[in-house]
């Protein structure tokens, strides 16, 4: 359990830096408290005990987004149901709806946003891929001798492991500013135990821009997670497929270049598999999204030992 | 500590209260206003026992520090009614049966209420898609997803109300539409399980734990703990009157550790104090001083000679071992055209009811002791403790909670004892909750078998021989062990006729966790490995996996493997019709792989891969300018 004296409800930046500032280091940082909670339960965290917890989903600036030029710019507070539900991001993020589909379930997603999604870290994080094909950067923020001291780091340079990030003492998650995709076909590919409330074993986001003659492949942006211990852009797959042809052959070299990735601890011929055809069905999935039709690609799914 | 003032409105009516900041927003509603219709299965977001409607979106409440519900509107399964009769909903479900234990029915019910409200025509896909984050370990779901189609289709006036009334039926029971009697209970919420349950003046316990498989308690030190304020008894096996042990087929397990811990999860002492709080910070002043022994965690090991003893009375570590011999296996192998031999492993299993374990105890004026608990075994219980207390049966009463899913899980009187003790010693009513942790950590689970096969057959496929050895890992207690490997070993070797068998099922003991009764008690597993064993067999013999079993069944007449003649046999009419419905394709199953006609029909279910099947609900707009 999560045990504290006090819980604070700031509804300003300022009064959260306040509060940080306030309670030393006894504190708790918590927005949807859907990973805190479960954390601090028998053979994870255990019992906790903080001096005072403050929630941060209620400063409203932190629930905003907005477009900037060709970047999105969301609050970290947006919920993985705003995501989901939400026109305007499903017009220009739409990747972010079709992970946010699978995420947990209904009642969690409410809660779920998308800050604590990447500020927990976890390798398995089904934010976190799309959110590193749309070069997504962060704005930390936090306050000394009465100055706020803002800093942006790119999300890949963040995150730094399992559970682990960039992210200071005293510092907040303010916003997460990415592209828009205006433009882009997507997919994003999740395989689990079930169908609600499960963790990727894999996770791969897709977005892919074609030529105006929808003949080449203009820009192709791939992230994985689950696999190893942050979520990654598989550039080198990528790089094979910009400015070249749809071609059964290079979609197959592409898949087969992201295989080596798989540095998980457990189920790895298993991972590698779901790998190779996760990368080829978000590609072609991401391309269909642009209503192309590809008569002489092959579409097959491919078992294990059959590829690379 | 510092306390909140939360107000809110709970079920249309005002609430403001000065609480501990701590609390959920569960347990504000369970523990401070005992509204308990919400349910905690895991206390971890995963089960939706706990879902409840915060300003018109439902939330695991569990997942909800109580104050982020200040000033907001809370609707529990206490509201559904309407005008003190149950709603469109309820009706539904009572007439569908989709309630059996009840447990996950409050949260499952704000789910459907949820998913109505959504879309008031919502089909069975969204539906099920809706109720996605709620878990039910009985019903298998298809009863709640008919009741909630059906109290649709109610409410938008395309089915008649008529149709949520109880059909009664003259004649016989079977086919035809009753309602559980308690049903109303449980799609209203009203009815109380035990840890659900209050009494004035109640202690509530926590239980302290081995985190050592195999060690000796070599000092065990609870003064620190005692002189706690707000502590009102410490409990461990120095306070038993009586003779110490309890089981369901031999007293092997103390009701708190007597000198030595056998798992990771043993009790070794209670503490039972004015808040849980208070019990939990005892229970870390309580000294325990181990010196660690070899654990045993593997069956094979077990048997070893020399092998470390973890029951001083059983030094083979042997459980129970049940053969079973007839005619002559050795000729039987021998006069056999193929011989075919394999390995095969079944895991612990969980049963994962949706209630974990709880009970509240308390003397009456008369002195006699009560215990409610959902206990599988209320009588046996009753004797248990009688002897264990050194009291008369009479002044025992064991009161059989609703039980939350059991499986064979409650079956075992894990914690009862130690419930009984802290009231005997505090003269205060105690109750004890298990967390999901716990119940995972402390109660037994199913048995993990390894199973080798050997069977013997001629080239027609007829079976000659069988011999069937089966290691079970019984963990640190017996419990229901004994049972288990009789009702492995009895249904062994399937429903086969054979002449020359030999089985031997055999229980031992490791520092696992206890495993008992779950489910089929043994037969489970030796039957998954009798009918793969059949599947491998029909391989080899390049015959149909159908055919193979066709010509071995038992026939009328026949006698079992334990000499049981057989009246009356349905069994091929059944297995026919089993075929039909599944639109069994005939042909060698390793020769068909995937080309064969009897998957994808029409009614079988879709793979249920995520990325492969369409994007749910809404489309999403491709990433076109608009
Ligand atoms: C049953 C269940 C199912 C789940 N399913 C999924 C799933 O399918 N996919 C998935 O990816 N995740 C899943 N999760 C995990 C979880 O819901 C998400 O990671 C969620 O996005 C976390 O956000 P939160 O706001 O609830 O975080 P919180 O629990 O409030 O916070 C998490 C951590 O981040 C810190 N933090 C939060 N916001 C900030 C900020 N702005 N600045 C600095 N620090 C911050 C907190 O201090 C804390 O350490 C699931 C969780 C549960 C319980
Ligand atoms: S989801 Fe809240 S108790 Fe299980
Ligand atoms: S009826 Fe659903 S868990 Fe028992």
């Amino acid at each position: 359990m999560l045990y504290y004296d006090q819980y604070h409800v700031p509804e300003t930046l300022d009064e959260a830096f306040d509060l940080i500032h306030t309670n030393g280091g006894n504190y708790k940082v918590l927005a949807g408290a859907t990973d805190l909670l479960p954390w601090a339960r028998e053979g994870r965290g255990g019992d906790v005990n903080y001096e005072s917890v403050i929630d941060i989903s209620k400063i409203n600036d932190l629930s905003k987004w907005q477009l900037q030029g060709n970047r999105i710019n969301l609050g970290a507070n947006v919920t993985i149901s705003q995501l989901l539900n939400n026109p305007f991001l499903r017009k220009h993020i739409p990747v972010m709806a079709k992970s946010a589909v699978w995420f947990a379930d209904d009642q969690i997603r409410e809660q779920a946003t998308l800050g604590g999604n990447l500020v927990n870290a976890s390798p398995a994080a089904d934010a976190t891929p799309p959110m590193l094909a749309m070069n997504a950067e962060l704005t930390l923020e936090r306050k000394q001798k009465g100055k706020i001291i803002q800093r942006k780091l790119p999300l890949d340079e963040f995150l730094t492991g399992p559970g682990k990030t960039r992210l200071e003492a005293g510092e907040l998650v303010t916003r997460v500013e990415c592209d828009s995709m205006l433009g882009y076909g997507s997919a994003f590919e999740k395989v689990g135990h079930r169908r609600s409330l499960v963790l990727s074993t894999v996770c791969l986001a897709a977005l892919v821009s074609l030529s105006d003659d929808g003949q080449e492949f203009e820009d192709v942006r791939l992230a994985l997670g689950g696999v190893g211990p942050v979520p990654i852009r598989l550039k080198e797959s990528e790089a094979c497929l910009i400015s070249q042809p749809i071609d059964s052959d290079l979609i197959d070299k592409s898949a087969v270049l992201a295989v080596k990735h798989v540095q998980s601890r457990t189920r790895q011929e298993y991972r590698r598999e779901v790998v190779y055809n996760f990368v080829k069905r978000g590609i072609l999935g991401a391309c269909k999204d642009l209503n192309t039709t590809f008569a002489d690609i092959d579409t097959d799914m491919k078992h294990r030992g059959n590829y690379g | 500590m510092a306390s909140f003032d939360i107000q809110m409105t709970v079920n249309g009516r005002p609430v403001k209260q000065s609480v501990s900041p701590h609390l959920r927003l569960l347990d504000f509603l369970r523990e401070e206003l005992h509204w308990t219709g919400s349910k905690e299965g895991c206390g971890a977001g995963e089960c939706g026992s706990c879902s409840v409607f915060v300003d018109g979106v439902l939330m695991k409440s569990c997942l909800m520090p109580v104050a982020k519900a200040q000033h907001s509107e809370i609707e529990t399964i206490e509201g559904l009614e309407e005008q003190g009769k149950l709603n469109v909903l309820q009706q539904a479900f009572q007439k569908t049966g989709a309630s059996q234990c009840g447990y996950c029915i409050p949260g499952m019910m704000m789910a459907a209420t949820a998913a109505l409200r959504a879309n008031p025509y919502a089909g069975r896909e969204e539906i099920k898609e809706r109720l996605g984050g709620n878990i039910c370990r009985c019903t298998g779901y298809q009863k709640m997803f008919e009741a909630t189609e059906l109290a649709r289709d109610v409410m938008n006036g395309k089915l008649t109300i008529e149709l949520l009334k109880e059909e009664k039926e003259e004649g016989p029971f079977i086919g035809s539409n009753s309602f559980r009697i308690d049903t109303s209970s449980k799609v209203t919420g009203a009815l109380k399980y035990a840890g659900d349950m209050v009494m004035p003046q109640m202690l509530h316990m926590q239980v302290l734990r081995s985190p050592y498989p195999h060690a000796e308690i070599l000092e065990l030190d609870t003064s620190e703990a005692e002189a706690m304020a707000g502590v009102e008894a410490v409990v461990t096996h120095r306070d038993v009157q009586g003779i110490d042990g309890f089981g369901v087929f031999t007293d092997d397990q103390p009701v708190l550790a007597r000198g030595k811990v056998r798992y990771v999860g043993d009790a070794i002492a209670a503490v039972a104090a004015e808040d849980v709080l208070t019990a939990k910070e005892a229970l870390k002043k309580i000294k325990v001083r181990y010196r660690e022994l070899v654990a045993i965690t593997k069956t094979e090991d077990a048997i070893k000679t020399g092998a470390v003893i973890i029951h001083d009375d059983v030094p083979d570590n042997i459980v129970m071992h049940i053969p079973i011999r007839k005619g002559n296996v050795d000729k039987g192998m021998a006069e056999a055209d193929f011989v075919i031999e394999e390995t095969y492993y079944t895991q612990p299993v969980e049963h994962a009811y949706l209630e974990p374990e709880a009970g509240l105890a308390y003397l009456d004026a008369d002195g006699t002791l009560v215990i409610q608990s959902p206990s599988q075994n209320i009588t046996h219980h009753r004797q248990k403790l009688a002897k264990i207390l050194d009291m008369p049966v009479n002044r025992v009463r064991m009161i059989m909670s609703p039980v939350g899913g059991g499986f064979g899980g409650k079956e075992d009187m894990h914690y009862q004892g130690i419930l009984a003790l802290a009231v005997l010693k505090s003269r205060r009513p105690v109750r004890y909750v298990f967390t999901r942790e716990e119940s995972i950590i402390a109660s037994a689970k199913r048995h993990p078998f390894s199973i080798k096969y050997q069977l013997g057959l001629n080239r027609e496929g007829l079976i000659q021989a069988s011999k069937i050895h089966m290691l079970a890992d019984a963990g640190a207690y017996n419990c229901s062990t004994e049972g288990v490997m009789r009702k492995a070993a009895i249904l062994a070797a399937g429903p086969y006729a054979i002449e020359n068998l030999m089985v031997d099922a055999i229980g031992v003991y490791t520092n696992n966790t206890p495993s008992g009764a779950m489910r089929s008690f043994g037969a489970m597993q030796s039957q998954f490995a009798t009918e793969c064993h059949l599947d491998l067999c029909a391989e080899k013999l390049e015959m149909d996996p159908v055919e193979l079993r066709r010509k071995n069944f038992f026939k009328e007449g026949d006698e079992t493997h334990t000499r049981q003649e057989l009246g009356s046999v349905s069994m091929l009419e059944v297995f026919n019709s089993a075929l039909d419905l599944a639109d069994w394709e005939t042909g060698i199953s390793n020769s068909r792989g995937a080309t064969r006609s009897d998957l994808a029909q029409s009614g079988n279910r879709p793979p249920c891969t995520l990325g492969a099947r369409q994007f749910p609900l809404e489309t999403i707009p491709t990433g076109q300018a608009a």
